[in-house]
């Protein structure tokens, strides 16, 4: 390895990671760019057609469009909820109704500011705000036209007899204004991420009807503050939409906090043993990854998270010496063992919410051909759950890719042939194969390199002095 | 005492349909809105009076009743477009007799339905009082929906004083918490009666020109914030279980005593109540005394059993762990402190040691007391008294003595405690 110039070992050491990282750059601002240019032309393009709206009210609604955009809610694994689509269909309907104005231009500027928000200027994420700039643009631009032809008739002449008319109108524009959205945005992850990752935010239609709601919900709020003339309706809209907001966001941090709390508890306790320190988190980011290769759903993905933050914590009520013993338990020791962990099990399994996450994590010492042990959910002569079976090669391959205090870490390539050997009997082969996959996108590389057997492991950690070439 | 409270019980519990059937009477020839509206207003509000909304545990009990009384006074006009101050009268005062009735024949006791509908009627006619007043007074000449917008706030404040007041005041049944507690218990719902006020006024307000449209639109944004409510009283009721559950690992690895940090917590959490705490230290009290021996957890370390630890160990290691937390760090530091002595020979009580550690120290003592000294309630309070010098807070120990007097396992003869 001497030969190697200083230029050469970085390229050898780094060459991978930058070319990755060009290749994401690259299909990034395959989306970026065009996403931005689409924006501003439609901005351009919907100025030109429309009659300007009266900026004191554009501003007014704008800024709370604004403001709930900044306050979305993560309700489930990267689906954020804000309920601005209520805003915009408010501020849609009165500017369509409304001689002397338009919809579309001023519903195309107000949802282009929306996704500017503070984190992405924080965390210098320059993609994501461009790419939402356009998509919004056009979204806000086809609801607008849309209330546009439909209201434009009414000529400002909006009563209780019309407000069906309106009704309709706002979920036409609702609907276009969320299907944009969502057409926008699976173009643009498939793109970037490819089409494996698509899954998660396909789900993005689980909102789809609530969000029509809403927008047809702040249709009609627009037509009744033009109807009224009356300003104070506003006052109330706002007041009891901001508790609801408030509560949601609130539930947001606690839902965060809920699972924070939990790995920092795991984090803690792992941290006093030097050789289990990292694993959960390990194994949870493993999981994670094999769940994202078979293309599971943001909920999935979050069952199998918590299930392998929580699946070593039966082990917390193991004695200690049993846990770091060297060579094999004998029977009592293996069932006080068992015992100890299951007693665990069936205390968090008591937590409604999390059942499920835990028959997932006590499955993960069956095996795939119905042998092994296993806790609550697991039936002797039957394979677990697919969830289980990711938690337990995640498991394993970590077990495999760490240090123990009898051996060193053994190679990557070792311990994916191991979970290939035993693919089909202990290991779930369609986990097995996506793992493998899912490991080699990342191009990340576990273990010690070149500790290619056991034995070889064993005498290293045994005898220090020993070195290895590669 | 006893006997006060249950003729109390009984005298209120006749007086409180009676008002409401006699108001009702001497209002009636008053009223002018249409005897339609009035039928549908007394229906709403005996229905939305049945249908409980999700509030934090703190034990209040809201429901969409609430939402019909705001809107009652802005949809009752008489024929000059005033407020129809006699139909507003009778819908109230009918309607919660009528709720009365259904609800005692559901099977309710008098000592929680009574104090709480006393309290709704003072409330509405209070509301109605205000509103009506302000409307017809200083904010007359406003227009544009401010002429109901202010006297509403205002009138809302007034029914808000009301409603704490008498939830401090009127208590009829054994009364473990403390007056200040039960009016923080309610402000910390606020925004649950803020939500159902403001829907009711929303509608009040777009039912002049939109008729029964106004409904549906009052309605959603009232079912977003409802939901919002509803997921986050549901996750954090999740959240609390989970809590419990870790810390039963200790206890079920038989490192600690079995029950001990659940026992704790509940005499912790009362304690707080009895000593009128507001409900978000009484919630950290509850995350406190859950979690307060999870340090133990590391007891089954061969080297730490050699090598041997204290109480003051336990409490720097259940730190620790809670430190890294989210939302539970907030409480590392009372976990921390819990050992220690409210005050030393010579000084005066530490400003350091928080209420917190203090209560759940005293707490913690009492059920170590019982459950692993054999002691009875009442040997355990003495042993408490004691120590009031230096090791135990002698305002927590005194809150300790009411709390178990209220429960009556103070009595000789009492050998096991009662909890909750």
């Amino acid at each position: 390895m001497s030969h190697l110039t200083m230029g050469n070992r970085f390229k050898k050491r780094y060459g991978g990671w930058i070319s990755r990282l060009r290749h994401t750059v690259r299909r990034r601002l395959r989306v970026a760019i065009p996403y931005a240019m689409m924006g501003v032309a439609v901005l351009v393009g919907t100025a030109l057609i429309s009659e300007p709206p009266r900026w004191g009210i554009w501003f007014s609604f704008a800024a709370l469009f604004v403001f709930l955009e900044f306050f979305a809610v993560e309700v489930n694994d990267r689906m954020l909820q804000s309920s601005s689509i209520m805003v915009i269909m408010t501020a849609g309907v009165i500017f369509a109704v409304e001689t002397g104005s338009d919809a579309a231009f001023a519903m195309a500027l107000m949802a282009a500011a929306g996704p500017f928000v503070p984190a992405d200027f924080r965390e210098r994420r320059w993609f994501q705000p461009l790419a939402n700039f356009g998509q919004f643009a056009l979204a806000g631009a086809v609801a607008g036209l849309l209330l546009d032809a439909n209201l434009d008739l009414l000529d400002g002449k909006i009563t209780a007899g019309n407000l069906f008319r309106v009704a309709v109108a706002s979920s036409l524009a609702s609907v276009a204004y969320v299907l944009t959205q969502t057409i926008l945005v699976r173009r643009a992850v498939k793109i970037v991420f490819g089409s494996d990752n698509l899954e998660p935010w396909s789900k993005m239609g689980v909102l789809f009807s609530g969000q029509v709601v809403m927008g047809l919900l702040g249709g009609l709020i627009g037509a009744a503050i033009v109807i009224a003339r009356r300003p104070a309706i506003l006052v109330l809209i706002v007041g009891v939409y901001g508790i609801g907001h408030m509560s949601l966001y609130a539930f947001g941090q606690l839902r965060e906090s809920h699972i924070g709390s939990l790995r920092g508890f795991v984090k803690t306790l792992e941290a006093k043993d030097m050789y289990t320190r990292g694993h959960t988190e390990r194994v949870a980011y493993f999981a994670q990854l094999i769940g994202e290769e078979l293309a599971f759903t943001g909920t999935q993905l979050e069952e199998v998270r918590w299930a392998a933050l929580i699946h070593d914590l039966g082990k917390l009520a193991v004695p200690t010496e049993l846990i770091r013993k060297r060579g094999r338990l004998d029977d009592g020791e293996y069932e006080v063992m068992k015992d100890h962990a299951h007693l665990v099990e069936e205390i968090l399994a008591e937590v409604d919410f999390l059942q499920p996450m835990v028959e997932i994590a006590s499955g993960h010492h069956s095996h795939f051909d119905g042998n092994g042990y296993g806790g609550i959910g697991h039936i002797e002569g039957k394979p677990p759950s697919l969830e289980s079976c990711i938690v337990a090669v995640a498991d394993s391959f970590d077990a495999m890719t760490s240090a123990r205090s009898y051996r060193m870490a053994l190679s990557q390539q070792y311990a994916l042939e191991e979970l290939r050997r035993h693919s089909g009997g202990q290991f779930h082969p369609d986990v097995v194969d996506a793992f493998e996959r899912a490991l080699n996108k990342t191009r990340r590389r576990w273990g010690a390199p070149h500790v290619n057997d056991e034995e070889m492991a064993r005498r290293l950690a045994e005898e220090p002095e020993l070195t290895l070439r590669g | 005492m006893v006997e006060w409270r249950s003729r109390n019980v009984a005298i209120l519990s006749w007086v409180f349909p009676a008002t409401g059937v006699a108001v009702t009477l001497i209002a009636l020839p008053f009223v002018d809105s249409d005897p339609l509206a009035l039928m549908l207003g007394g229906t709403a509000l005996v229905i939305g009076s049945l249908i409980g909304v999700a509030t934090s545990n703190s034990g209040n009990r809201f429901t969409t009743g609430l939402a019909v009384a705001a809107a009652m006074p802005l949809v009752l006009v008489d024929h000059n477009g005033g407020v129809d101050f006699a139909g507003v009268v009778v819908v109230y005062g009918a309607g919660l007799a009528m709720v009365w009735a259904l609800r005692l024949a559901r099977g309710e006791s008098h000592v929680d339905l009574l104090p709480t509908l006393v309290r709704r009627l003072a409330g509405y006619y209070i509301y109605a009082l205000v509103y009506n007043s302000m409307r017809v007074g200083i904010f007359a000449k406003f227009a544009g929906g401010w002429e109901d917008l202010l006297p509403f706030g205002v009138a809302l404040l007034a029914w808000l004083g009301v409603e704490v007041g008498l939830r401090a005041l009127l208590v009829l049944g054994p009364r473990e918490l403390s007056r200040t507690y039960l009016a923080r218990a309610l402000l910390h719902d606020l925004n649950v009666f803020l939500g159902l006020t403001l829907t009711g006024a929303l509608f009040g307000e777009l039912y002049p020109p939109l008729k029964w449209w106004a409904l549906p639109i009052a309605l959603l944004p009232y079912s977003f914030a409802h939901t919002a409510f509803a997921r986050f009283q549901e996750t954090k009721v999740t959240y609390k279980q989970t809590i419990r559950a870790l810390a039963r690992i200790p206890e079920v690895s038989g490192l600690g005593i079995d029950g001990h940090a659940d026992r704790t917590t509940e005499i912790a959490a009362a304690i707080a109540k009895e000593m009128g705490l507001g409900p978000v230290q009484v919630e950290h009290i509850e995350f406190a005394g859950l979690m307060h021996d999870i340090g133990r957890v590391s007891l089954n370390e061969p080297q730490i059993l050699k090598m041997g630890y204290t109480d003051d160990d336990i409490a720097r290691w259940s730190a620790e762990i809670i430190a890294e937390a989210p939302y539970l760090d907030r409480v590392a530091g009372d976990v921390r402190n819990q050992y220690e002595p409210f005050r030393r020979p010579g000084e005066e009580a530490d400003p350091d040691i928080s209420i917190i550690s203090r209560v759940i120290k005293v707490a913690a003592a009492y059920d170590w007391e019982i459950f692993e000294k054999g002691r009875t309630p009442l040997q355990a309070l003495e042993h408490l008294h004691a120590g009031t010098a230096y090791e135990y807070d002698p305002q927590v120990v005194a809150s300790l003595r009411r709390l178990l007097t209220t429960r009556g396992v103070l009595e000789p003869g009492s050998a096991h405690p009662v909890h909750g």
